[in-house]
């Protein structure tokens, strides 16, 4: 039985085929669950996927699209003018600039130039992702409900500022399962560094979705994934004799109760014992040769850096996991914003390019969705005072940037327009991607209908998207 | 293929059990609406046909009979009796444009078998029923059952009258030892001992049972296990939740439920307590504590958040976890529109908001402060209280001293003035700026040169024509402080006065003029503070706002562009009648905004007073201020006419005596000084008693429609007051309108919801699911319930019985339902793989609670104690950093080894050993936990720190005698397990202990009985 490769959902059902008890697939799927409710509505891709998986580099916080993608020379030239009233339209801000008394505009600190054979406008705080423009949908006119922090990141990651919606690798986990039978297909890498926002277990929690689905995290140290690690004084063997024990008591157990479960039981924990060798062979990067680290850069030697995580990110596509989720904090900058985004642009900039790049060279970007963007951009006016060297912006909902690669994603394209204060979507009709849209889009690259996806809770069939979101052709190759 | 059918109708939704033999004989027999018609129509018609006005598509709902049977735009979607002529059955059998339903709604079209039962159901005559949940339970005749004998009590015919039906047979008895693992852990979260099992084993009869479960229910251990379930419903969490997630203190409420269970408080009680308590007739300090299970709601302080927004989202929750706790119904569909599929409004829906937001609270709470957000109940230890007591009978005779040195001042006086013209001035200010020029960034101090005003860099002195004749005035900019360091650091027991000129541009909503306080919202405005609000002045002393505050206003708005003297004044007893603002010398007419200050106003690092802004507050853009001075008492009025130069108002004798007691009485001077103290010590008592967020209702605030549910689209012409949703039965005449007569109207004992889903939770303890297998959900979607029949005939008898949750318990238990074999049998794993007919006992696993819990009890490691605030036991290390929560420090002692229920819940970083084995999340209200199996859960059963720790005390424990290897294997596996190994497992078993020793291992013994732990005989109640 240890030798059968077992996936966590796909396990018990492959098990339960195959056993004695002799029920077949679609009881074994009611036995799952309580409740109707708990039974996967799909196991197939609803058409043929561009995606197999998605890495998705969320950039916790808030960066400032000024700063990055969306080059605004007016605002420079209007440098210290009040937002005129014309522009902000009575729109609601934070409590923490809305009762300013002036709102200054204030430009980019860094500079612009165009770059690559279809000449996006990047930063050069970003030199490294300016040079894989090509590869990349850079999307200007992202727009968000939310303007605080927690329900924002709240809805970018799980489709709802409210908390208790399932996370979108919990519902691709529980949507296609695992390509791994010894990995878990969602995983969670956290930069360790002093955050500026929290990063809450909601952000990859399965809400309502059975808890299996949630993403398992993945920690530098000596322990990858919680609990993995076998006692100091208990060896692989001893494992493997206490697994055998459990193997006996199981099947003793079995012929008295005859339940299923106990045999599923006994097939997870052989999944956990081969999980504590994939598991480390995974995140083992002493094979990787030195020209690796080279491109992710050098803080990709060190643990818990968001460098090491998209090197980390790279195995794990190799290895079939499903989505693959790094969050990295620190893009909150209502001041100091000047030194604070040379900081993070410095931390993120090569290895997010490095990903992309070391997916291509591989042929694994072809059926890799890779995202990066946060969750709202920040304001074209100071928060707070406007000096020569330095300034913040508060949190912008109403447009911000992002990028996508990979699988599917049209490269060197750059969607939308703000107006010439990037304050406003030029043509929201048109231009506008909401966050349920970017949500629907990513489904359908993985062969999903966003609208069918769902799972039945309190009685209602939920979605990923709710009752909304748009599938963005326009953006797809 | 019979057995192929049967499967597949377990996958299905609702409704299922009913086709259970599923062999179709029974297809001639009439069709219940109820069973196998409304699911079907609630599932695929009614988000577009149904409740909801607004999502209604082509006028036609089928959720009523009179509007599905009218002739409609030409047709019928039913005609009774004559399928053929229905549009509905024409439109879910056609393909194309016309199929129902549409074939882009996402929802599955009808299947031959339902579209061939929607036909029958027609010929019949399309009968329609309401839906079950929604009409009050009548208490059904116990039926008759052939095999009588197989029964102990009026459960048991119930569910042995279905089998008979079915032709199924119930299990044998389980034995003694199984039972009593059972009605341990179930009752009481913990295994048996050794001699708890034999206890059972020697007197397993009727009477036996009994005695064990009455000393199984009076066990303290049986508060704590029903408290961890009542604790999912609560969303009980000992941090906010919300982005900073921090500490809050709230156990005393976890507490309080531990003990209403474990004194059996009636269930109705209970619940009106928890909704209402603090409405009670003599409310005592416990009734008040149980509305903390109101307050438990996530609350934020994200700096920035719209304050409405969340106070919105508050009373969100609390409607919301009303519907689920308490009617099983999801309520929550009915914020943005009508609920789509049970008869719930959105008018309904507010209406019932507005039972719950009348209380005096913030949508933030604050960071700066440790104040509780308000309303906000002391909970004083008894010596606290005495204290108290002492400390208000010392301000009572200090007043009473006051006002008898006042009195014969009246006589002092007399004498006095025949010797003095005039009284005069009292003593001066501590400070005065006249703010009218800025030197090196700093205003000049005429009391005390050497303590200067600081002015922000950005603030200048313009030229101004002040009354006094000054020519310059500091002008504000809205977003500079101009800073007093020094002075003013006064608190609500110190009497003190301020007074300044100002000259206020434009009227706008709100502009702060002087304030001693670190923020607004983000410190709860903790300080004091004047500013004009819609024009007019307020003065304030807050501790936090809006619930523990001094505050008056005045009822005329300030002149703008004129200059104004401004003078408020503090006499120190921290209440409004203490608090007085005069314009230009008269004293000014007031309302009193609020007057319910308790505590001190000094907290949150306030810094020294300011002028014109606060932080992230509306300042003073515009305005102008000069001759401002601080006085460290209270001016009395007569003093105040002679401020600033304004001119000689007439003199009253009374004005003169308060002047003259003020500024020459020494008696008098030494009566306030006394109280000054007394008032002191009062308030000291009372800042060191601990606070608990609690409900203390307000009047009635406006309640209106909020379109799309969004809080600043409040619908002004849908206003709605408290009222219950008009599907379920009215409030009855002469309950009062708000939420002491809400929880009257739910536990009034015919309510159709209340009692169904009490007895349901009480239910799923004993048998680990509902006879409603979605406890949480009892409307159209919900699922139907297995056994309906003693479903109300459990909610009859509970009502009957006084609401009694140990009686009911202990009938459950006592059933031979609840007391068969476990095991299946292979007719059972064909027909009811799901075991809803319940012909065996339904295993269920242990709780992540119970989990933890039964190895810390097995291995003798567990710290019983009940009660007191939450515990930290290890975890791994790092994950509170990764967000903001500083780190966790693990407890030393007995923090290690408490019960679960006791383990300290961060929202956002929930303890991950509980969660892996599906603990609710406890960011909303939860009815029900799944139970999912996962290769982690196994990680940490043989991995976890606290699991190895308790495998190796058992393994101590069970090695302790010298009766050798195979004596020491059966005393663990009792322990854990409840019963003696089989032959099998024993072997199995001695194979590894003897294995790991001679493999060297460090702990043999604990690699057993790391084993045990995450075997299915530990991990299941079986």
């Amino acid at each position: 039985m240890s030798a059968e490769p077992l996936s966590w959902l796909a396990s018990r059902r492959a098990f339960l085929g195959a056993s004695a008890v002799g029920l077949g697939s679609m009881a074994f799927r009611a036995l799952l669950g309580e409740g109707a409710g708990s039974v996967p509505t799909m196991d197939a891709t609803h058409h043929r996927p561009r995606a197999k998986r998605v890495i998705y580099l969320c950039q916790s916080g808030g960066p400032s699209q000024i700063e990055t993608f969306d080059w605004k020379p007016e605002l420079s030239k209007r440098r210290g003018e009040p937002l005129p009233e014309s522009v902000r339209r009575g729109q609601r801000l934070t409590g923490m600039s809305g009762n300013q008394a002036i709102l200054p505009l204030v430009g980019s600190m860094a500079k612009f130039a165009r770059h690559g054979k279809c000449g996006a406008w990047v930063s050069d705080l970003l030199p490294r992702t300016a040079s894989i423009v090509d590869d990349l949908c850079i999307v200007k006119t992202m727009a968000t409900d939310a303007i605080n922090h927690d329900p924002a990141i709240t809805f970018l990651c799980t489709g709802a500022e409210q908390a208790g919606r399932p996370s979108m690798g919990a519902w691709l986990a529980y949507g296609l399962g695992s390509s791994n039978e010894n990995l878990p297909s969602f995983l969670v890498m956290c930069t360790a560094k002093p955050a500026d926002q929290p990063l809450y277990a909601r952000l990859w929690g399965s809400g309502f979705l059975p808890s299996e689905h949630q993403g398992v995290q993945l920690m530098p140290g000596q322990d990858p994934v919680l609990y993995l690690t076998n006692p100091a004084d208990v060896s692989r063997e001893s494992r493997r004799r206490q697994l055998d024990a459990l193997g006996a008591l199981s099947a003793d157990q079995f012929a008295r109760e005859g339940d299923p479960e106990i045999l599923s039981r006994l097939a997870q924990a052989e999944m956990a014992f081969r999980m504590q060798m994939s598991v480390p062979e995974a995140a083992d990067l002493s094979a990787e040769p030195q020209e690796v680290f080279d491109l992710y850069g050098a803080d990709s030697r060190k643990p818990g850096t968001y460098a090491r995580h998209c090197l980390l990110a790279r195995r794990l596509a190799e290895r079939g996991v499903r989505f693959i989720q790094i969050l990295h904090p620190g893009w909150d900058h209502h001041g100091d914003l000047p030194s604070g985004m040379v900081t993070q642009c410095r931390e993120t900039d090569q290895a997010s390019a490095a990903l992309v790049i070391d997916l291509k060279r591989r042929g694994l970007l072809e059926d890799t969705l890779v995202l990066w963007g946060g969750e709202f951009g920040r304001t074209s006016y100071s928060q707070g005072p406007l000096t020569a060297a330095n300034f913040g912006r508060d949190h912008h909902p109403r447009c911000f940037a992002l990028w996508m690669a990979g699988a599917g994603v049209k490269g060197g394209l750059q969607w939308g327009e703000t107006d010439e204060l990037c304050y406003n979507i030029a043509n929201p009709e048109r231009d506008a991607v909401t966050v349920h849209d970017l949500h629907a889009t990513m489904l359908h690259l993985l062969g999903i209908d966003h609208t069918k996806l769902t799972y039945r809770y309190q009685g209602r069939d939920f979605r990923l998207t709710d009752v909304f979101g748009t599938v963005r052709r326009e953006l797809l190759a | 293929m019979r057995f192929a059918a049967a499967v597949l109708a377990i996958a299905a939704p609702a409704g299922v059990l009913w086709d259970l033999g599923g062999d179709g004989s029974a297809r001639s027999a009439s069709v219940d609406f109820q069973r196998e018609i409304r699911p079907l129509l609630s599932d695929r018609c009614f988000a577009c046909h149904g409740p909801d006005e607004k999502a209604r598509q082509g006028e036609r709902r089928l959720d009523l009979r009179e509007d599905a049977i009218a002739q409609n735009q030409g047709v019928r979607a039913i005609e009774p009796g004559a399928p053929d002529r229905s549009e509905l059955l024409r439109r879910v059998e056609a393909e194309g444009e016309d199929a129902m339903p549409p074939r882009d709604s996402g929802r599955k079209p009808l299947t031959a078998q339902e579209r061939a039962l929607l036909r029958r159901w027609i010929e019949q005559g399309a009968d329609y029923a309401p839906h079950w949940a929604f009409v009050a339970p009548a208490k059904p005749a116990v039926p008759a059952v052939r095999q009588a004998s197989w029964c102990v009590n009026e459960i048991d015919p119930f569910v042995l009258s279905r089998l008979e039906a079915e032709g199924l047979a119930p299990s044998a008895r389980a034995s003694a030892a199984t039972l009593a693992r059972r009605l341990t852990l179930d009752l009481t979260g913990l295994p048996p001992t050794p001699e708890q099992t034999a206890e059972l084993e020697a007197a397993n009869t009727d009477a036996g049972v009994a005695r064990f479960v009455d000393k199984l229910l009076a066990s303290p251990s049986y508060g704590e296990r029903m408290a961890a379930d009542w604790l999912d419903l609560a969303r009980y969490a000992d941090t906010y939740g919300y982005q900073a997630d921090a500490h809050r203190r709230v156990w005393p409420y976890r507490d309080w439920v531990i003990g209403a269970f474990s004194e059996n408080m009636p269930y109705d009680e209970f619940v009106v307590k928890q909704l209402a308590g603090d409405l009670l007739l003599s409310a005592t300090e416990s009734d008040r504590l149980a509305t903390a299970f109101q307050r438990l709601h996530r609350q934020t302080n994200e700096g920035g958040s719209t304050e409405e927004e969340f106070r919105v989202e508050y009373v969100a929750d609390r409607v919301h976890t009303f519907g689920t706790a308490f009617l099983g119904l999801t309520l929550e569909c009915a914020r943005c529109h009508d609920h789509k599929f049970d008869p719930i409004t959105q008018e309904d829906y507010y209406s019932l908001f507005a039972f719950f937001q009348n209380i005096d609270e913030a949508g933030c709470y604050s960071h700066f402060t440790d104040a509780t957000p308000t309303p906000a109940l002391d909970l004083p230890s008894p010596e606290q209280a005495a204290a108290l007591a002492a400390a208000r009978a010392g301000v009572e005779r200090a007043e009473a001293d006051l006002q008898r040195a006042e009195r014969e001042g009246e006589v002092r006086f007399e004498q006095w003035s025949k010797s003095h013209r005039a009284v005069p001035a009292g003593r001066g200010p501590v400070a005065r700026y006249p703010l009218t020029s800025i030197r090196d960034g700093k205003f000049e101090n005429l009391v005390n040169p050497q303590m200067p005003g600081l002015a922000a860099p950005a603030l200048k002195c313009v030229e101004a024509a002040v009354p006094t004749g000054a020519k310059q005035a500091l002008r504000f900019t809205g977003d500079d402080a101009a800073t007093f360091p020094g002075v003013g650091e006064w608190t609500h027991t110190d009497p003190f006065s301020l007074a300044l000129w100002m000259r206020a541009p434009e009227p706008s909503e709100r502009a702060v003029l002087v304030r001693r306080s670190r923020a607004w919202t983000d410190a709860g405005s903790q300080g004091y503070e004047l500013i004009l609000d819609g024009g007019r002045l307020r003065w304030s002393l807050i501790h936090f706002w809006p619930g523990n505050a001094a505050s008056v206003r005045c009822r005329q708005p300030i002149e703008p562009h004129q200059w104004t003297h401004v003078a408020v004044t503090h006499d120190g007893s921290g209440r409004a009648s203490g608090l007085r603002v005069f314009v230009n010398g008269e004293p000014a007419d007031l309302e009193v905004v609020r007057d319910s200050l308790t505590r001190p106003i000094t907290g949150g690092d306030p810094g020294p007073p300011a002028l014109g802004e606060r932080f992230r507050d509306v300042g003073f853009k515009g305005g102008e201020i000069c001759d401002l001075q601080f006085y460290d008492r209270c001016l009395p009025e007569l003093e105040v006419h002679g401020l600033g130069g304004l001119k000689e108002v007439a003199q009253t004798p009374a004005l003169e005596l308060r002047a003259y007691l003020e500024a020459i009485d020494e008696p008098a001077a030494r009566a306030r000084e006394a109280l000054r103290a007394a008032r002191g010590a009062l308030a000291k008592a009372q800042a060191e008693i601990p606070q608990i967020m609690a409900m203390a209702e307000t009047a009635p605030q406006p309640c209106f429609v909020l379109s799309r549910g969004r809080y600043d689209a409040p619908n002004r012409a849908r206003p709605v007051s408290a009222r219950v949703p008009k599907a379920l039965p009215p409030l009855e005449p002469g309950f009062p309108t708000n939420r002491l007569g809400l929880a009257r109207w739910l536990t009034g004992g015919s309510h159709p919801l209340a009692a169904r889903v009490a007895v349901n939770r009480l239910w799923m303890i004993a048998f680990g699911r509902g006879l409603v297998a979605t406890p949480e959900n009892f409307g159209s979607q919900g699922e139907l319930p297995s056994h309906p029949e003693l479903l109300d005939w459990l909610a009859v008898t509970f009502v009957e019985s006084g609401w009694d949750v140990k009686a009911m318990l202990k009938r459950l238990v006592m059933s031979a339902t609840y007391r068969q074999a476990s095991a299946s049998r292979p007719e059972l794993a064909a027909r009811d793989p799901q075991n809803r007919l319940l012909a065996r006992y339904p295993s269920h696993r242990l709780s992540a609670e119970q989990i933890r819990d039964q190895a810390l009890f097995a291995s003798g490691l567990l710290v019983s104690k009940v009660g007191g605030p939450s515990v930290k036991p290890w975890q791994p290390p790092g994950l509170w950093e990764i967000g903001w929560g500083g780190s966790y420090q693990a407890d030393e002692g007995e923090g290690r080894h408490r019960r679960s229920l006791y383990t300290y819940w961060r929202r956002t970083v929930p303890p991950p050993n509980l969660m892996l084995f599906d603990a609710a999340k406890r960011e909303v209200c939860s009815a029900r936990r799944q139970a999912t199996m996962t290769p982690l859960q196994s990680l940490v059963l043989l991995n976890d720190p606290q699991f190895v720790e308790t495998a190796q005390a058992l393994a101590a424990r069970a090695a302790a005698s010298e009766r050798g290897d195979g004596a020491h294997i059966a005393e663990a596996f009792a322990r854990v397990c409840g019963r003696a190994p089989s032959e099998a497992e024993a072997k199995a078993l001695l194979d590894l202990l003897q294995q790991e020793r001679a493999a060297g291992a460090a702990h043999p013994m604990a690699a057993v009985c790391s084993v045990l732990l995450a075997s299915d005989a530990a991990v299941m109640v079986r």
